[in-house]
């Protein structure tokens, strides 16, 4: 392998003496080659040419979840990440810190509001009236994806959910949270359900799958989320309009095969909350956009009611079912 | 100021263990922890945890091994008390929520694992270290333990009596230097494997908590005992850990012969790690190695093993050295990997210096003796942080009043970070020196201690203690100045440098993994003793003196000679 140079264009962050942050974008020349890691890297760079470039780093090997940044379009661990996957045609890559949290300082940013997420949902295993005492060589089967996770918080960096709200929990808190559900021995099960039922919680989620592709550790944080929202439901947990919208999905592709839009946003959000959306209808109605209120069945009706049960009878399998990683 | 019955440095398994016997004992404990709770290295344990939980094995023959992997310096009755509680101890991490791997109908798995005499070494895949972690973190945010997080410790501290005061502490986050007052501190700062250049460590391994116990008057232990891991990733240095020996991946040689059985014809593979090493280290010499390296093969346990037993292994291969160990095997090579050695306790984790005590690889208990036995160090870490923890919370409850902290110490500190930070730029960088302290020591203290090597090195401290006085940083700032802590970092790793030298310069014997090529033999008539360092504050270098090993008087404990 041959050595090349590249350029890492480095988001450099300072804080002022006001508390907020001055920013600037600065350009490093390294060599390397193209399997060479971001981490070597910045650190090449903070041995050699800048001292006061500052970044977290730790296990230099994607377990202490200390090196999240965004390396080019996405999150990563610096650790991790080779050169040649990131860098556009001219051998440049841009890296800056995490989204979604403070910046205290050029690739560091504030880990506190991350931390507190997942002290919300009561990360550790409780007693209680659910609790079975035999674990079995299968137990964790269903959260060996989710015990993986090392709390680097590049899901959270990359969340759209948490870009637009602060109280959203986030994928990592979320997959932490599913983590204890599925435990035979946590004796809270449904009183967790029943609080991340709540308003920010595991309805928030908008299914982006950004979580997903971006989790350096397989930890498929929105798997989980759909698992919480399947088990949330069988326990009656369904007032929300999450709950709802999506009850009401599942009524309309089972009976028609087709969303009856129509109706719809009453059935999630109910008759006042309709009239608060008056607005927006009225928008829609100019542009001739409100949906027939009789829609129509869709050809293959059958088949669709057919897969419907067969959803129904193995629900955690067809779900999210971890895949397997296949040799290539 | 800020006050505690205890304070514990560091926020990995053993302080965190300790901490959680601090909330039983109800009184007022703090961590200090110089990185998040959960990026401390205990994280990169991989392969497990030992303990006699299976009826058909014995908690005696866990000490035996323990004994006869120790090199017969380990303290026999710390190796005793560990291995009789290990089970209980494992089994209350399992109930605490750790995602154990399990047996069909229930039970922990175990896995063979080098130097032991049964499969029983409990894991969870290949990440074992990183659960117990993440478990032992669960509980104290449900014992809500104060945590000082991202506070790096630069000063322990005692009132005139010299008994432990407390601590000052360098707020990473904000620049602020303040005192922590306490009764009794704890060390579990974990080792310093940053003192090699390669090293399977993380880079925040720098050993600040030996230090600052050494200069404050504890001794050291064992120093020169250093554990060169068989299966470093060759060019990152990054672990491979046992378990993928234990799970049957063979070493081979660069013409691909499998060369164990010359060394060490029973166990092979799974002989002690001071064994494999050596006879790794002595392919590499004679010429049957690759770039200075040997081979971990693992192809022939098929991708279904691999990715269900190894798959965090395979994914760092993958990644760090560039192959993926379904098709071809991976690289390594003998790797600075762990300090038998540290701050000197007695079984209950008890130092010399009053109202300091030292638990996981930040102390020399000694439970590992001249070398560790894989899966010991996280059992060490849970027994041992259970135990001292629970000592200490006694020996805090025993004191009436609270030692007056000394703020002269906060002032020199202040004055020397301010005299390091601003001092004019000499173009000397803490990065060059490190890199020579750490290139030294790993080329003339090594896997093989050659006589001229290390008299060689032991001439360079004096040279690299003047240069360290030339270190200028270029972060001026308050936040986050990790410039500045790194260059404060480099004394801590010198003096830690030479006790290790001049323990492996005077101990002329081979033991464990100290391994001298003018001294090939173990030499108990002489040297089965502790050797400890202490810091000769006129002469600011460290003196050596030497303590009795710990025995009970088993008669299965009585040295032979030892092979796997």
């Amino acid at each position: 392998m041959e050595s090349k140079k590249y350029t890492l264009r480095i988001q450099r962050n300072e804080q002022n003496s006001d508390g907020s942050i001055a920013s600037k974008w600065q350009d490093f020349t390294v060599e390397g080659l193209d399997t060479t890691t971001i981490l070597s890297f910045l650190e090449d760079i903070k041995g050699n040419q800048d001292g006061s470039l500052t970044f977290r780093q730790s296990c230099r090997s994607a377990i202490c979840g200390s090196c999240a940044m965004r390396i080019g379009d996405r999150t990563r661990l610096a650790c991790k990440t080779h050169i040649g996957e990131v860098v556009d045609e001219n051998g440049v890559v841009d890296i800056s810190p995490q989204r979604n949290q403070p910046v205290l300082k050029d690739l560091v940013i504030d880990i506190d509001p991350f931390f507190e997420k997942i002290r919300k949902i009561r990360p550790y295993l409780t007693e209680g009236e659910d609790s079975d005492t035999h674990v079995g060589a299968s137990a964790y089967d269903q959260v060996n994806h989710v015990t993986q996770c090392i709390m680097c918080g590049s899901c959270y960096s990359d969340c759209t959910m948490s870009e637009v709200s602060d109280e959203y929990l986030g994928p990592a808190a979320l997959a932490k949270a599913f983590r204890f559900v599925s435990d035979p021995r946590e004796g809270k099960k449904t009183a967790r359900l029943k609080a991340l039922s709540k308003d920010h919680g595991m309805w928030s989620c908008v299914r982006c799958v950004q979580c997903v592709a971006t989790c350096p550790k397989d930890v498929k944080p929105m798997e989980a989320i759909v698992k919480l929202r399947t088990r949330g439901i069988e326990k009656g947990f369904v007032k929300g309009v999450g709950q709802r919208h999506a009850l009401a999905f599942h009524e309309d592709i089972n009976k028609s095969g087709d969303l009856n839009e129509f109706t719809l946003l009453t059935r999630s959000v109910g008759i006042f909350g309709s009239i608060a959306e008056m607005g927006v209808a009225f928008h829609l109605m100019q542009k001739g956009k409100i949906p027939s209120p009789f829609p129509h069945k869709a050809e293959g009706i059958q088949e669709v009611r057919a897969m419907y049960h067969e959803l129904e009878a193995n629900p955690l399998d067809v779900e999210t079912k971890a895949a397997e990683v296949e040799p290539e | 100021m800020n006050s505690h019955d205890l304070v514990i440095v560091g926020a990995g398994l053993a302080g965190m263990r300790a901490a959680l016997e601090g909330v039983k004992a109800g009184i007022n404990v703090a961590v200090v922890s110089k990185i998040h709770p959960l990026r401390s290295h205990s994280c990169a344990a991989q392969g497990g945890v030992n303990a006699a939980i299976d009826p058909a094995d014995s908690r005696e023959s866990h000490a035996y091994d323990t004994v006869k992997g120790a090199d017969y310096i380990g303290d026999e009755d710390a190796i005793d008390l560990m291995c009789q509680v290990a089970p209980e101890c494992i089994l209350e991490m399992d109930a605490w929520g750790t995602p154990f791997s399990r047996l069909e109908g229930g039970l922990i798995a175990q896995r063979p694992f080098g130097g032991a005499s049964f499969d029983r070494t409990c894991y969870a895949a290949d990440r074992t270290g990183m659960v117990l972690l993440h478990t032992l973190w669960e509980q104290l945010v449900k014992a809500g333990v104060q945590v000082y997080e991202e506070c790096s410790i630069i000063k322990l501290s005692k009132n005139s009596d010299g008994h432990v005061a407390g601590l000052v502490l360098y707020d990473i986050k904000t620049g602020s230097i303040y005192p922590i007052q306490a009764k009794a501190v704890l060390m579990a700062t974990g080792g310093y494997g940053r003192v090699f250049i390669s090293n399977t460590n993380a880079t925040t391994n720098t050993g600040d908590g030996m230090a600052l116990a050494l200069r404050a008057g504890a001794p050291l232990a064992d120093m020169e005992f250093v554990q060169f891991h068989p299966t470093g990733l060759l060019t990152s240095g990054v672990l491979v850990t046992e378990g993928a020996r234990g799970e049957g991946g063979i070493l081979i040689n660069a013409s691909g012969e499998r060369f164990m059985a010359k060394y060490a014809p029973n166990r092979k593979e799974l002989a002690s790690r001071d064994v494999v090493s050596r006879a790794e280290q002595t392919e590499i010499i004679e010429g049957r190695g690759k770039n200075g390296g040997i081979f971990i093969d693992l192809r022939h346990l098929g991708a279904a093993k691999i990715l269900e037993r190894l798959p965090q292994i395979r994914q760092l291969a993958i990644d760090l050295e560039g192959v993926d160990p379904i098709h071809d095997p991976i690289p390594v090579r003998p790797t600075m990997h762990y300090s038998m050695g540290g701050i000197r306790t007695d079984k209950y984790g008890e130092t010399p210096l009053p109202g300091l005590f030292a638990a996981g690889e930040a102390a020399c208990i000694s439970v590992h003796g001249a070398n560790r036995l894989g899966g010991n160090s996280l059992l060490d870490t849970i027994v041992f942080g259970k135990i001292t923890g629970e000592r200490v919370s006694n020996y805090v409850k025993g004191m009436s009043t609270t030692p007056d902290f000394p703020m002269s110490d906060v002032e020199e500190c202040i004055v020397e970070f301010n005299n390091l930070k601003h001092r004019p730029d000499t173009g000397v960088k803490a990065v060059g020196l490190h890199t020579t302290v750490a290139t030294s020591i790993n080329l003339n203290c090594g896997v093989f201690r050659k006589p001229e090597g290390l008299n060689k090195i032991s001439g360079e401290i004096d040279g690299w203690r003047k240069e360290y006085e030339k270190v200028s940083v270029e972060d001026k700032s308050d936040v986050f100045n990790i410039d500045l802590l790194r260059a404060w970092e480099l004394k801590n790793q010198i003096d830690l440098a030479e006790c290790v030298v001049r323990g492996a310069l005077a101990r002329t014997e081979s033991r464990g993994a100290h391994s001298r090529t003018d001294y090939t033999e173990r030499d108990d008539k002489n040297w089965r003793k502790h050797t400890l360092t202490t810091w000769n504050e006129s002469s600011q270098k460290v003196d050596i003196s030497y303590g009795e090993v710990r025995t009970v008087g088993n008669p299965d404990y009585v040295p032979k000679v030892r092979t796997y």
